[in-house]
């Protein structure tokens, strides 16, 4: 599991998933939609090319990788978007 | 505008050194009682909420006794004024009151102005607006030097103050345009100050209303939203706030409309940027419907802001239907918004089945934008899927608000009709 964190945001991608993805579509939105963060190494998207204050510094929180792999490729990838108060305002209502 | 209560804002005059009625807030009659044989005379019982007229609303009562004092917040405390409940009263000692005055510090937002304006007027205690012009006295007042005591002295002549009492009002008005200053007010009103039956002048009232902007140099103030609210602060309110407060990447907003999360006919209401936000209203306004909420994401956000801003807007109780109101030729890029949407629906829709989206959407990368949403939300959008009532809307409705305000009373009605049927 390979975990990337943005300013407010988690990355997480199944990278097994990954070796049978045709598409590798996760980096081709990262090129068109925001800086060209994941790259591909060995089959699998990777951001080992940029230290973690690069990842921070560059990373536009643009969402676009989820949709893509969602879509196009192998539903390999999640992001965690934390929203403060937003459970406690649910349970409240138990719409949790 | 951060806006405090009338008994805050005296708190900050008399810490400035400003006199004030002796007095403090209470939340019960019990208080109340205690408050009144601390200041042991006559009292004042005084509704506190963020709303003119309160004399004509009952809200302000003169009395003689502790248990007098008990009395009337007992019944003031129940009391609604203009929508906002009275949960504070303020008991203060009751003036030997000779004569009322008025004055104001506000901003002259003019062009050959933008400063610090101060108004005067003797016929305090009335509203501003039913004073005859002639009898209001302005001044601008240099926003580096201050209001200097010659200045005021020349004010105070102009204004007609008698000259025995030409120092004591010029230095009056003096420290309150420092406090002004101090507090980083956008208006001071202190409407009356009165004189006394022994000559002091003190503040009977005060509104009170904080720049925005310069909270953050004021922790003592403890304003936890630093924002214009027509209430309380509300859990949503919250929400939004610390969608906000930390991060300045575009604009995130969200906050509540006095929705009661209850009654049918509210919209979870989503417009990208304030003109756009007007015309999505018209939308709504045309057909009925109301909006549970004001939101804005605008001012190019990152995708992680957008999908902040709906989650949250999608996520409230018993809506009937989502608007996101692109209604104006954006220049963002738009497939930000498409790809925050696209994951937001997908994981609120299966809570909410079959709930009403539309989706307008128009501007900077508009082809790219509507291919992520057809494609990202087509597996949802069959007829029988809980995305069955999402519509997709472009450029060719882009100032077309009756036509996207009666879309959705359609869906909404339908939507709610097969809500009742299942009996939810
Ligand atoms: S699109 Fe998804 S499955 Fe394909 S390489 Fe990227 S993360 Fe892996």
């Amino acid at each position: 599991m390979l975990e990337i964190k943005e300013k407010s945001i988690t990355i997480g991608i199944d990278t097994n998933k990954c070796d049978t993805c045709e598409t590798k579509a996760c980096a081709a939105a990262c090129k068109k939609y925001a800086r060209g963060l994941l790259q591909i190494v060995d089959g699998k998207p990777s951001v080992e090319h940029l230290s973690a204050e690069e990842v921070l510094r560059l990373g536009t929180e643009c969402l676009a990788c989820e949709i893509a792999c969602k879509f196009e490729g192998n539903k390999a990838l999640t992001i965690n978007i934390p929203i403060a108060g937003l459970d406690v305002y649910l349970t409240k209502r138990g719409l949790q | 505008m951060a806006k405090f209560l009338e008994y805050q804002g005296k708190e900050w005059l008399a810490k400035a050194g400003i006199p004030v009625p002796k007095g403090r807030s209470a939340s019960s009659p019990e208080e109340a009682q205690q408050a009144a044989e601390w200041i042991g005379k006559s009292v004042a019982v005084k509704g506190q909420v963020q709303a003119g007229g309160r004399g004509k609303a009952g809200i302000v009562k003169l009395v003689e006794t502790p248990s007098e004092a008990s009395a009337a917040a007992a019944e003031i405390l129940v009391k609604t004024v203009k929508g906002l409940p009275v949960r504070q009263v303020l008991i203060e000692e009751k003036l030997a009151i000779k004569k009322e005055y008025y004055c104001s510090f506000v901003i002259n937002n003019a062009r050959d102005a933008r400063c610090p304006m101060l108004m005067f007027s003797s016929e305090g205690g009335m509203d501003i607006e039913s004073v005859p012009e002639e009898l209001i006295f302005k001044m601008n007042i240099d926003p580096i030097f201050g209001l200097q005591i010659y200045d005021a002295i020349d004010f105070c002549v102009r204004a007609g103050i008698p000259n025995k009492e030409l120092s004591k009002f010029a230095s009056f008005l003096t420290k309150l345009s420092q406090v002004y200053k101090k507090y980083d007010c956008q208006t001071l009103e202190i409407n009356p100050f009165v004189m006394t039956e022994d000559g002091s002048l003190i503040c009977a009232d005060c509104k009170m209303e904080i720049d925005n902007s310069s909270v953050g140099r004021h922790p003592e103030f403890g304003i936890k939203i630093a924002r214009d609210l027509p209430g309380e602060v509300t859990e949503l309110d919250m929400i939004g706030w610390s969608i906000e407060e930390t991060d300045a990447r575009g604009t995130g907003f969200l906050m509540n409309m006095g929705y009661d999360e209850v009654s049918p006919g509210y919209i979870g209401y989503h417009p990208i940027g304030g003109g756009s936000a007007m015309m999505g209203l018209d939308a709504l306004n045309q057909v009925g419907l109301k909006p549970a909420n004001y939101a804005d994401t605008s001012g190019n956000p990152v995708g992680s802001k957008i999908y902040r801003v709906a989650k949250s807007v999608l996520s409230q109780p018993n809506i009937d239907g989502y608007l996101l109101g692109g209604f104006m030729m954006a220049n963002q890029e738009q497939w930000h918004h498409a790809n925050a949407i696209v994951k937001v629906l997908w994981e609120e829709l299966p809570k909410k089945p079959g709930l009403p989206c539309v989706l307008l959407l128009c501007g900077n990368r508009e082809d790219e934008s509507m291919e992520i949403l057809r494609k990202g939300l087509a597996e949802l959008m069959t007829s029988d899927g809980i995305g069955k009532r999402i519509e997709i809307y472009g450029k060719e409705h882009v100032t077309d608000t009756k036509f996207i305000g009666q879309r959705l009373l359609a869906l909404a009605k339908e939507y709610r009709a097969e809500k009742d049927a299942q009996g939810k």
